[in-house]
């Protein structure tokens, strides 16, 4: 659990310590997130298949509850688009593009639920993408949550000084065109400080130096070897199935 | 590494070294003012003066991040050691010379007090480890241990701020600059910092603080002072003040069971007091005890349980964030005070601006002023809408001088004189030792409470609280 902002309130973005995936390495991880974002592409009864094994790996490594989560924050544009395809187009497109946007909020459970924004980056690094681009991006991924949290304060800030027009409906739009650049224009400036302070942070130790050496290194178990080697073998009766 | 060490005219050995330099930042005037200046091993440097003096400037251009990160006008040479730091690498001058920032939370860059020590050994290119060794070393010279898997940003302010020293510390650079590194410390947490600069030092660093609360690090022995005067005049006058947001009658604000809970951990528990208006008190406690969700709950921001009344009924409480840069937006300072005021008061906006030094700022953006300033201003918004019981200011002398610390105390008693009450959050003794009421808040609620004289030396009172009291503080506080 990490407890963000200045008001202190805890969000359960993190980590699920006590999953079997934890301690997987992050390479295996991206390849079994992959897997499941590449069978979007699969046809209706072989998606309904895929994803029942799926949500079996989701139970077993303890990230249904997460999964179920992201998926439930999404809830709005699922029933919008299931019901913009069931009526324009056919039930059956519906069901099926509901179902791959579940699948890939599960992929993004299983992948963000289990790594921390170090073994990203050296997930990435593996990847050959430059350090410079994979630190930046760990640092993105580890910043996303705290967004949240200023975009509150900044409403609660505003209010407090008076600078929040009161509820009169969507009809006086002039006053809500102020109160979103009451609320835009310092969460464009918080967040332009923020990340300038950890820019300034990160050459102040040296983040720039060419002599730079990992500290932690990947390194494969007989787990990420056996989750490979189901993902493949899942992979290949999906592909090869007639 | 052999590292050459540069003499001034005079033959001594020094670490840093500038002459004449002077910065300019493309989007104001604010900057700094030529300065040449020469600190040897081992030594202890404060640089201090008044807000927008350009100690943050100073101390950037010393780490050399200006003119690397900066693009204004540097004139002048700063060297660290045998490197000018213009032409120098970022990195190889990051070896030379570490720099703590102001805010701790803002310079965090792992999810674990682990990492963010690894993170700059990585850098140095150390063998593994080399990088393990300093690792525990570090962790255990800072108190670390029991932490290290923890998030930075669960940490308090000074654990924070400990973990940023720790950080840079275990760099081992032979120069560290701290930019304002006690400001938003407690007592407790500013003498831990003031002691291992001490070590520091006496282990040969040389220590270069630019800080307002210089009273902590007068504690180091072998000080030598810099005052810095700035690029623009401060004000040196206190305007007299006259009232003219209308008297009020009495009342009493009247809190009872006040319980409130962050992510599951009670931060507030069952806290009952009453204040009566037309006084200013201030709230003293530790970091992450609670000071800001109990404004935050006085100002009906906050979740919480227990009943909060005014006579009755809810308190009408302005309350001024810590960062003000939640609170502007607006294109000038005028825009920002008078912004959606119905039918405003212009007796009382020029008093304003007059009362908290910003009337030569009236037509500039608020977002480019210093930090003290935006503070004065986001104060101004709050007060131009006249709110009716009072004021709630969280940690308001924070990137204040004197002056303007005298300024927002006579601001504070002149509202409490018109009936209202005032209630401010802080760290600074001096300025908490001005008040009418002093309250001590600790984890389990008030642990004392009345005038500042009795409080402050309530020794056991601070003894439970976990905090200590200065000699200097009272002494300030009379003064003033």
């Amino acid at each position: 659990m990490i407890r963000l902002g200045t008001a202190g309130k805890t969000r359960n973005l993190a980590l699920v310590e006590d999953s079997p995936l934890r301690r997987a390495d992050p390479r295996t991880k991206l390849a079994l997130s992959l897997c499941a974002s590449l069978a979007v592409m699969l046809s209706l009864e072989k998606l309904v298949i895929f994803m029942g094994l799926y949500v079996l790996l989701l139970l077993w490594a303890k990230l249904l509850p997460e999964a179920a989560r992201q998926v439930w924050r999404l809830k709005w544009v699922l029933l919008v688009l299931f019901a913009v395809d069931w009526i324009f187009v056919s039930l059956d497109l519906a069901v099926i593009i509901t179902l791959r946007l579940i699948l890939l909020a599960g992929a993004f459970s299983l992948f963000f639920g289990t790594t921390t924004p170090s073994e990203l980056r050296l997930a990435l690094e593996w990847l050959r993408i430059p350090y410079r681009y994979a630190f930046s991006i760990s640092l993105a991924f580890q910043s996303v949550g705290l967004l949240d949290d200023e975009w509150r304060t900044i409403r609660e800030a505003q209010r407090a000084r008076g600078a929040w027009s009161q509820p009169t409906g969507w009809r006086d739009v002039a006053a809500r065109v102020r109160d979103l650049v009451a609320l835009a224009v310092p969460a464009v400036v918080l967040t332009t400080k923020h990340a300038w302070a950890m820019t300034e942070a990160a050459y102040a130790r040296g983040f720039d130096s060419p002599h730079r050496q990992p500290y932690r290194r990947l390194a494969m178990g007989r787990l990420d070897w056996l989750l490979l080697a189901a993902t493949l073998a899942v992979a290949a009766t999906l592909v090869l199935w007639r | 590494m052999v590292r050459r060490e540069r003499r001034d005219g005079d033959g001594m050995i020094s670490r840093v070294r500038t002459e004449q330099v002077a910065y300019r930042y493309p989007q104001n005037n604010h900057g700094l003012a030529p300065i040449s200046l020469s600190v040897g091993p081992g030594e202890r440097l404060l640089v201090t003066g008044p807000s927008g003096c350009g100690k943050s400037t100073l101390a950037r251009c010393l780490t050399g991040l200006i003119p690397h990160l900066y693009h204004g006008t540097l004139q002048g040479e700063v060297w660290l050691g045998d490197q000018r730091t213009s032409v120098a690498f970022l990195w190889r001058l990051a070896e030379r010379a570490g720099i703590v920032f102001q805010n701790p939370a803002a310079q965090m860059l792992a999810h674990s007090v682990e990492e963010e020590i690894v993170f700059g050994l990585e850098n140095l290119g150390l063998p593994r480890e080399i990088i393990a060794e300093r690792l525990e070393a570090t962790l255990s010279r800072f108190g670390l241990e029991a932490m290290r898997d923890r998030s930075p940003q669960t940490l308090s302010g000074g654990e924070q701020q400990k973990l940023a020293l720790a950080a840079i510390i275990a760099r081992q650079p032979p120069v560290l600059v701290l930019d304002e590194p006690l400001s938003m410390l407690d007592s407790t947490a500013a003498d831990e910092l003031v002691a291992h600069l001490a070590d520091l030092a006496d282990s040969g660093t040389t220590v270069i603080a630019c800080e307002h609360r210089e009273e902590y690090l007068q504690a180091l022995p072998g000080l030598r002072t810099l005052r810095l005067e700035g690029m623009t005049p401060s004000e040196t006058q206190v305007p007299a003040l006259h009232e003219h947001s209308g008297g009020q009658p009495a009342h009493r604000l009247e809190v009872e069971g006040l319980s409130v809970s962050l992510g599951g951990q009670p931060v507030l528990r069952d806290l009952s007091f009453s204040l009566d208006s037309g006084q200013v008190v201030a709230i003293v406690g530790r970091n992450g005890v609670g000071k800001t969700t109990l404004l935050r709950s006085l100002a009906g921001l906050q979740k919480h349980e227990g009943s909060v009344r005014m006579n009755g009924s809810w308190p009408d409480l302005g309350l001024v964030f810590q960062n003000a840069d939640l609170q502007l937006f607006n294109a000038t300072v005028r825009d920002e005070i008078l912004f959606r005021v119905p039918e405003p008061d212009m007796a009382l906006y020029e008093w304003l601006l007059a009362a908290l030094g910003l009337a030569r700022y009236e037509q500039s953006p608020p977002l480019l002023l210093s930090e003290g300033e935006k503070k004065r201003v986001a104060l101004a918004t709050v007060l131009m809408r006249r709110p009716r019981h009072g004021i709630l200011l969280d940690e308001p002398s924070l990137g204040q001088d004197a002056v303007h610390k005298a300024m927002l105390i006579r601001l504070a008693r002149s509202l409490a004189g018109s009936g209202r009450l005032v209630i401010l959050t802080t760290h600074d003794l001096p300025l908490a030792a001005q008040a009418d009421h002093l309250a001590l808040l600790g984890p389990a609620g008030f642990v004392t409470s009345g005038p500042p004289a009795g409080v402050l030396g309530d020794d056991a009172a601070w003894a439970r609280l976990g905090l200590s009291v200065p000699p200097w503080v009272s002494t300030v506080g009379d003064s003033s």
